[in-house]
């Protein structure tokens, strides 16, 4: 019996094997893209360039008991960012506002911003700066060395400046998504501090990305810390929010 | 005595006693999240504190000759103080409600005392991000000093040995406009304020019976926060101030500040200080503040004074002065270093702090921790003591040595 394949069929029976070249071209064409141009990618695949979010913020501690901390945060462009401690109590107001290196922290009851210097840490715990007031990673860091491994690019990055919190970073990427899947960050001397791993993926208004970041540090043993996020929004604000005459009412943009 | 043993004991479990849970793997409900960032417009929020304290009082001090002689108070002296702070907002549109209030209640040998205050009371405007306008009782704050603020012209002096704590603010009108910009000034900043001063309001600020006007224009240039002050009105002489901060790098911070007071009810004078902020590699902190305090007394107008209390007059105006400043002379050096974490024991802040008169060498030193051993709930345990000879500011406190453990209950709603 004859065999006859219509048209259709072929083309069903094909796909698969157009999608291969497809998707190597494709594979190929990242690849062929710089390694700047990728880490740029991944950072407007985990957050608009501006935007507001809501996180929660939790230390897990050896004995099991926990702590949470909510945080109001909004960003614009490379080097703006601000963000508020929304609960527990005795963080509630806690604002923090970043200007490219420039770092200044408001104390409710001080009343008044005050400059800080960048690596202080604003929060008790496994938390620092790094966590709270991040900017995006091609802003902090340049790509020193780009690998595939299999279905995963591995990124090495280097600090532009002694201001980051963390020297070095090695940031496990899938291909595919272009979605960070670990990072672990280092210390000046080579010294593992922390390692992120990101975790249940979710759509936030346009973009997916993980809500969960996981991280455990060999600093603090036994100890482990989340950062859960409940919402990003993109949204654009005018520059005077990032200012310290806004600082103390950075809450009121909610 | 023994019931601030007791307590002191009980803050000691606290600070111990972790609570024995096994670690289990965390369920995030996303949900209740979604809930808990939900939007009130209203919040009430404050804390609760209780402050035992074992004060040893130096009987042959001035001080003490001044105001405990003859009320038969012994060499050490327990002192129980409680305090309940409160601040509450409500938000509509573009206005903004808040309140915060402070009450403290404190029982000693000289028995029971207490007050209670509205420290802040005022209706916010806030028609853009670049322009708000308040109105009512609020602190403003300005200067970049941690420990003086000689450039506060619109704010009550700060406490020398807790310098981060709250204050009570004036009753004002005051704006901000705010525009930013690309390029070397990245913000300009203008905050006119209205302070009127009668018999009931505002009346510590000056003569009674005047409306003044305040002012600062506040720039971030050259990545330095730079600011320029003013105030003028009938109430008080004619003042300037000036300050900056800047960040010198990623761990170190310098600051100044400089205030000139025209001459009015007394001779022309000016105040500054200079200081820096530095972090070590293991997150210890160092704070040191420079502060030359152009109305303090010379070494020899401060023999004069101490001569005159020394003879047992009391009621002069020397007395008036002795008890009503924090800073008596002329300069000053303030030290400060806090370890966050040591041992890499979380949420434990041990701390050290000192106030020294580099003009007759009296110092005070503050040595102890704070430490947070369950959410909302803070502990400080600190030492005082005082040092100095007879004839010095700090020799001649009422205090030699003071104990106190403060515990500290942080709450909101929602």
């Amino acid at each position: 019996m004859p065999c006859s394949i219509s048209k259709a069929q072929m083309t069903k029976r094909r796909w698969p094997w157009l999608l291969f070249p497809v998707l190597t071209l494709l594979s190929a064409s990242a690849f062929s893209q710089s390694p700047e141009e990728i880490l740029k990618k991944i950072d407007r695949n985990l957050t608009p360039e501006s935007f507001e979010s809501y996180r929660k913020l939790i230390n897990i501690e050896p004995n099991g008991r926990s702590r949470e901390y909510i945080l109001f945060t909004v960003k614009k462009g490379r080097d703006k960012v601000a963000s508020v401690f929304l609960s527990p109590a005795s963080d509630k107001g806690r604002a923090t506002l970043r200007l490219g290196d420039n770092m200044w922290l408001y104390v409710p009851d001080v009343g008044k911003p005050i400059r800080i210097t960048s690596l202080q840490s604003v929060v008790g715990g496994v938390f620092n700066n790094a966590d709270i007031l991040r900017l995006d990673y091609n802003v902090e860091y340049g790509v020193k060395e780009l690998q595939q491994k299999g279905e995963e690019y591995v990124l090495d990055l280097q600090a532009r400046s002694s201001s980051v919190a963390y020297d070095r970073l090695r940031m496990t990427v899938t291909e595919k998504t272009l979605l960070p899947t670990k990072i672990e960050c280092f210390a000046v001397a080579g010294m593992l501090i922390k390692t992120l791993y990101f975790k249940e993926p979710k759509v936030f208004e346009g973009i997916t990305r993980p809500t969960v970041i996981e991280t455990d540090s060999p600093l603090y043993r036994g100890y482990k810390s989340l950062i859960v996020y409940a919402s990003i929004k993109a949204k654009d604000f005018p520059d005077e929010v990032f200012t310290l005459t806004f600082l103390p009412r950075v809450e009121t943009l909610r | 005595m023994k019931l601030f043993a007791a307590l002191l004991l009980f803050g000691v479990y606290l600070f111990q006693t972790p609570l024995a849970l096994a670690q289990k793997e965390y369920e995030v409900d996303l949900s209740k999240l979604q809930k808990e960032i939900e939007k009130k417009p209203y919040a009430l929020n404050g804390f609760f504190e209780f402050t035992p304290a074992l004060l040893l009082l130096d009987q042959t001090s001035t001080i003490y000759d001044m105001q405990l002689a003859d009320r038969h108070v012994g060499r050490a002296m327990d002192q129980y103080n409680s305090r309940l702070r409160l601040e509450g907002s409500y938000q509509r549109g573009f206005a903004r409600l808040y309140a915060m209030g402070d009450g403290y209640l404190r029982n000693d040998d000289l028995g029971w005392s207490g007050r209670a205050h509205l420290f802040q009371g005022y209706l916010s405007l806030k028609f853009r991000p670049n322009t708000a306008v308040d109105v009512g009782k609020r602190v403003a704050r300005w200067g970049k000093g941690y420990a003086w603020n000689p450039a506060a012209f619109i704010d009550r002096p700060k406490d020398m040995e807790d310098p981060q704590e709250a204050l009570e603010g004036f009753t004002m009108l005051s704006a901000d406009f705010t525009k930013s910009f690309t390029g070397r000034l990245k913000t300009l900043s203008f905050t006119p304020v209205i302070l009127p001063v009668t018999k009931d309001l505002n009346d510590v600020l000056g003569k009674p019976g005047h409306i003044n006007a305040a002012g600062k224009l506040y720039g971030l240039i050259w990545d330095t926060d730079v600011d320029l002050m003013f105030l003028v009105g009938s109430s008080r002489s004619v003042r300037y101030g000036l300050d900056f901060s800047r960040n010198l790098q990623a761990n170190s911070e310098v600051h100044a500040e400089w205030a000139w007071l025209t001459s009015g009810e007394s001779r022309a004078t000016s105040s500054g200080l200079a200081g820096f902020r530095y972090l070590t590699a293991d997150e210890t902190t160092f704070i040191a503040e420079y502060y030359r305090n152009g109305p303090g007394l010379s070494e020899e107008e401060a023999r004069d004074l101490y001569n005159n209390l020394g003879r047992g007059d009391f009621g002069d105006r020397s007395a008036q002065r002795l008890l009503g400043t924090q800073n008596l002379m002329r300069d000053y050096l303030y030290l400060r270093a806090t370890k966050k974490e040591p041992f890499q024991i979380l949420y434990l802040t041990p701390e050290i702090s000192s106030i020294i008169n580099l003009s007759d060498h009296s110092f005070l030193v503050l040595p102890g921790f704070t430490y947070n051993p369950v959410t909302n709930l803070q502990l400080r345990l600190r030492f005082g003591c005082l040092v100095g000879g007879a004839n010095t500011e700090y020799g001649e406190k009422q205090t030699n040595y003071r104990l106190e453990l403060r515990v500290r209950y942080f709450f909101q709603q929602p």
